[in-house]
């Protein structure tokens, strides 16, 4: 129960991260970046390439692996967002589910469509507790995410940098006037996004593998997390991102857990009906409190 | 013969007319098994894009259901023709009819939905299906599919391999596309234009933006659905691959690289982007790699995709095609019952004889209004009487423009009631109170930019009109509605003396002049009761006489009028009477004199009075406040 507990934490975490990126681009640019799962998956192969160039494992690759990634996040925003800032907000749409369409191929043409296992960030034997085991991927994942959620709030809490990040997310026009470079934080945005999805890819690619196709199924578990902790909502996103993973590695064992389920047909309780239902709770949500379960409306301005 | 070449000169129809020749002698040409097989699925991909333009393009939502509704429509045919041995005209009806169903159900959650919101939420429905095709093994054949789908058999004719079901998935394309341009041209095409470009404006004159999006959300299931049938009998094998992204990816990419709404558009996205992958085979894998550099090229540089750009080189090379004005553009104005009461010399409003005497048009009572901690307004009540002209003043902030915004149905006051003649507005959208009589206007001018000034005004007789979907199916119903819209239209431009600018885009005009505009488009509602917000900001002195003028005329007629104004000389000759917000709250309501002269609207205007002020400095202050 506690390794499955730590399980769904270390799951959570890796998904805060890609729903924490994914909520930072699209409170900067009020863009929906379609292509974050794909800047996801490309995370993991980034980590699973390096490893077999420097053998080194995972905790040292995590800080190379962040500067590659912010650095396509860069990148894609000179290619998917800067042309189009001032289209409608369907081109950006458009765009970034072309780069993704690019990533998702290259990647597939490059390394192949089998899935690949990405390195541990130390090791992936168990830690014996007194009786209980304890994963040591699952506690270092659960760490290292820490350090990264904690670091990005430092910087946008703490520092004249996170402030100007902030002013550009909050209103564009108002931090222009006050002099704030916007594209500027607008890219760097973008490059932190990415980093923290590379690093989400990183973690996750151990224990779930990296294969090329990975990315709708991330973009719909950041969508999922972000519906849930109420759009635009930085911390909102991440228990959302835990919610999902909590129910995504507790509802498969139900039958474990409750001997009374043990009975019923197998695929009332597989992976596969998880993910069904989590996705018709997000319709029952955007149903029911469109603006998530702890946002709040916003009213539209006429 | 010049007036030939002049058509073929000046218009895109030249070459789209070469590109339909070649596309109808091409499978005579190429007539191996695997070329005609190549040419079958072009048309299933241009059916499949003729439906999702119609909502991606016309109706404006990025749906990524597109792909999916196709898988299911393939789905249905294979399931029920090789598990059940269902006769090909029932396959195809349920084909078809599923994904719309499909499309009913996911709607309600999904199809209110802001832009974003609704093109993640259909990519997860998309997923949903996806994994249920994979997992149900017992019916759908799991990751293998299903195999032996029998050819196409309709009414006792086999449409089997080579010319057989490549005729019948053209004729489909044909009439899809028919279909599509009766739907998308007229009143209703208009309708959709306004719905996309400017949602607000298009529900403040009566359209209702949702039932046009639900309208052709479920349309575009529909031709999904087909194609997908087809797909099952061409390909005689249904597998996950039919569910999959890619296909989406391919519907998205032709529309976007052929034209979002053009018909051709569809056809030369489908022909390219199915050959695209024939003709570089050395690239077979990567295909995709080529599809996403192609989406990514097209919306940068050509987002209106190459019709788009076709029409764009024409309009360089040869100028603007000739506008199509109605007929009878210089016959004086009549009295038809349709829009009468704009004419430049209106009889009576009918409707104000049913209204007892003294009796208001307008009654607000006790409307408060709540953001967050802000009380934007307090228990505000008011009148307005039939033919009456009553102005709404105070400072930046007193919740003028939200009272508004409430009666006109925008928003939903957080207490007390608006009643047209007895009749409640609170609780009814504000495209069923513009279509009830209240009529409205902008604080910044809401017009659709690339739409004629005519356009612009005669899209809002669609509710008058009774424009729905179905009169693209009744001969000659469009035709005449659009016609008689566009009479109206031109006879309101006329009584703003704007009829010359008719065929200008709007986005092209002076701010004045567009003022004038959408004062026209809200009286094409033909209301009882005209909201306006500020008419008179950015109007020079002569163009605001000229305006109070037009407006007393038409309150001459019976039209009421609310009028938020911050120009008193402008608004106090007009009004008969006034009402003055403060901080959400009236604090003086009368005779225009009077309330100019209320310390308490002077206070609010100018700050408490100093011991010793001189009160006629404030007077005249008061009076060139603008």
């Amino acid at each position: 129960m506690l390794q499955l507990l730590l399980n769904a934490l270390a799951l959570g975490a890796s998904y805060a991260l890609l729903a924490l990126g994914f909520v930072l681009i699209l409170n900067a640019t009020s863009a929906v970046n379609f292509a974050h799962g794909d800047v996801v998956m490309l995370g993991g192969y980034t980590a699973i390439a390096l490893h077999a160039l420097l053998q080194w494992p995972g905790a040292f690759l995590l800080p190379l692996v962040l500067a590659v990634m912010a650095l396509l996040g860069l990148v894609f925003s000179l290619g998917a967002y800067f042309p189009l800032k001032d289209r409608p907000p369907v081109s950006v749409f458009i765009s970034t589910i072309a780069l993704g369409i690019v990533f998702q191929n290259a990647t597939n043409a490059i390394a192949g469509a089998e899935p690949r296992k990405g390195p541990a960030l130390f090791g992936e034997g168990q830690v014996n507790f007194g009786n209980v085991a304890i994963g040591e991927q699952a506690m270092a994942i659960i760490g290292a995410a820490a350090l990264l959620i904690a670091g990005q709030h430092l910087l946008f809490r703490y520092t004249g940098l996170g402030r100007r990040l902030r002013a550009t997310a909050q209103d564009r026009q108002m931090a222009e006037a006050v002099g704030i470079s916007v594209n500027r934080m607008i890219g760097l945005t973008f490059a932190i996004g990415a980093g923290l999805a590379g690093a989400a890819g990183l973690m996750l690619a151990n224990t779930f593998f990296a294969s090329p196709t990975d990315g709708s199924n991330y973009i719909l578990k950041a969508y999922i997390a972000v519906t849930i902790g109420g759009w635009g909502n930085l911390y909102g996103a991440v228990c959302g991102a835990m919610f999902i993973a909590l129910f995504e590695v507790l509802y498969p064992s139900l039958p474990i857990l409750v001997p009374l389920l043990k009975s019923t047909t197998p695929w009332l309780f597989s992976q596969t009906m998880s993910s069904i239902l989590l996705y018709v709770g997000l319709l029952a949500i955007m149903f029911f409190r469109p603006q998530g379960l702890f946002g709040e409306a916003i009213q539209k301005r006429v | 013969m010049k007036r030939l070449l002049s058509w073929l000169g000046i218009d895109v129809r030249a070459p789209l007319l070469a590109g339909a020749v070649g596309l109808a002698i091409w499978p005579f040409l190429f007539t191996s098994n695997y070329d005609l097989r190549v040419f079958t699925i072009v048309g299933i991909y241009a059916m499949l894009a003729l439906g999702f333009q119609l909502i991606f393009g016309h109706a404006g939502a990025l749906a990524l259901t597109q792909g999916c509704f196709f898988g299911v429509g393939a789905y249905v045919t294979g399931i029920l023709a090789t598990r059940f041995g269902l006769s090909g005209e029932l396959t195809l009806l349920l084909s078809a009819l599923i994904p719309v169903l499909l499309a009913i159900v996911i709607a309600a959650p999904v199809l209110r939905l802001e832009s974003h919101y609704f093109a993640l939420a259909t990519l997860g429905i998309g997923q949903v299906m996806l994994l249920i095709a994979i997992a149900w093994q017992d019916v759908t054949g799991g990751s293998n599919g299903l195999a032996g789908i029998p050819p196409m058999r309709l009414f006792g004719v086999e449409f089997g391999k080579g010319y057989g079901i490549l005729g019948l998935v053209w004729v489909f394309v044909i009439a899809g596309a028919w279909a599509s341009h009766r739907i998308t041209r007229g009143l209703y095409g208009a309708a959709l234009c306004v719905a996309r470009e400017n949602p607000v404006a298009a529900q403040s004159i009566g359209i209702d933006t949702s039932a046009l999006r639900y309208a052709t959300f479920l349309l575009s299931a529909l031709y999904a659905g087909i194609a997908g049938a087809m797909y099952a009998h061409t390909v005689r094998v249904v597998s996950v691959e039919a569910l999959e992204f890619p296909i989406m990816v391919a519907c998205l990419t032709i529309a976007v690289v052929g034209g979002r709404t053009h018909i051709a558009g569809a056809i030369l996205g489908a022909v390219l982007v199915v050959n695209l992958p024939e003709w570089f085979r050395d690239l077979e894998k990567t295909y995709l790699i080529a599809y996403g550099m192609a989406l990514l090229a097209m919306i940068i540089i050509a987002p209106d995709g190459l019709i788009g750009l076709m029409q764009r080189l024409r309009t360089r090379w040869f100028g603007a095609p000739a506008p199509v004005l109605p007929q009878n553009a210089q016959r004086p104005a009549q009295n038809s019952n349709a829009g009468a009461a704009q004419t430049q010399t209106p009889p009576r409003d009918t409707r104000l004889a049913r209204i007892p005497k003294g009796e208001p048009l307008l009654t607000i009572e006790g409307v408060t209004k709540r953001f967050g901690g802000l009380t934007a307004l307090s228990s505000v009540s008011m009148q307005v009487h039939p033919g009456e002209i009553f102005g709404l003043i105070g400072p930046n902030g007193s919740g003028k423009t939200t009272l508004i915004n409430i009666v006109s149905g925008a928003y939903t006051g957080d207490a007390g009631k608006v009643m047209l003649v007895g009749t409640p507005l609170s609780g009814q959208a504000s495209f069923q109170i513009a279509r009830s009589g209240v009529a409205r206007t902008f604080q910044n001018v809401n017009l659709v930019d690339d739409l004629s000034v005519i356009d612009n005004v005669a899209v809002a007789r669609f509710g008058a009109e009774q424009a729905a979907l179905g009169d693209a199916f009744t001969p000659g119903r469009s035709g005449r509605a659009w016609h008689n819209a566009r009479d109206c239209a031109l006879r309101l431009l006329e009584a703003f003396d704007i009829q010359a600018l008719a065929d200008q885009p709007a986005g092209s005009l002076a701010y004045g002049i567009k003022r004038k505009v959408e004062i026209a488009r809200a009286l094409a509602l033909d209301p009882m009761l005209l909201l306006l917000d500020e008419p008179a900001a950015g109007l020079n002195e002569a163009e605001q006489l000229d305006l109070a003028q037009r407006l007393r005329r038409f309150s001459d007629c019976g039209l009421s009028v609310l009028v938020i104004e911050h120009n008193m000389p402008f608004l106090m000759p007009l009004v008969d009477r006034v009402a003055c917000l403060d901080r959400g709250e009236v604090i003086a309501m009368g005779l225009p004199e009077d309330v100019r002269n209320s310390t308490q609207v002077i206070t609010a205007y100018l700050g408490a009075p100093d011991t010793g002020a001189a009160p006629p400095i404030r007077d005249a202050a008061l009076a060139h406040t603008s």
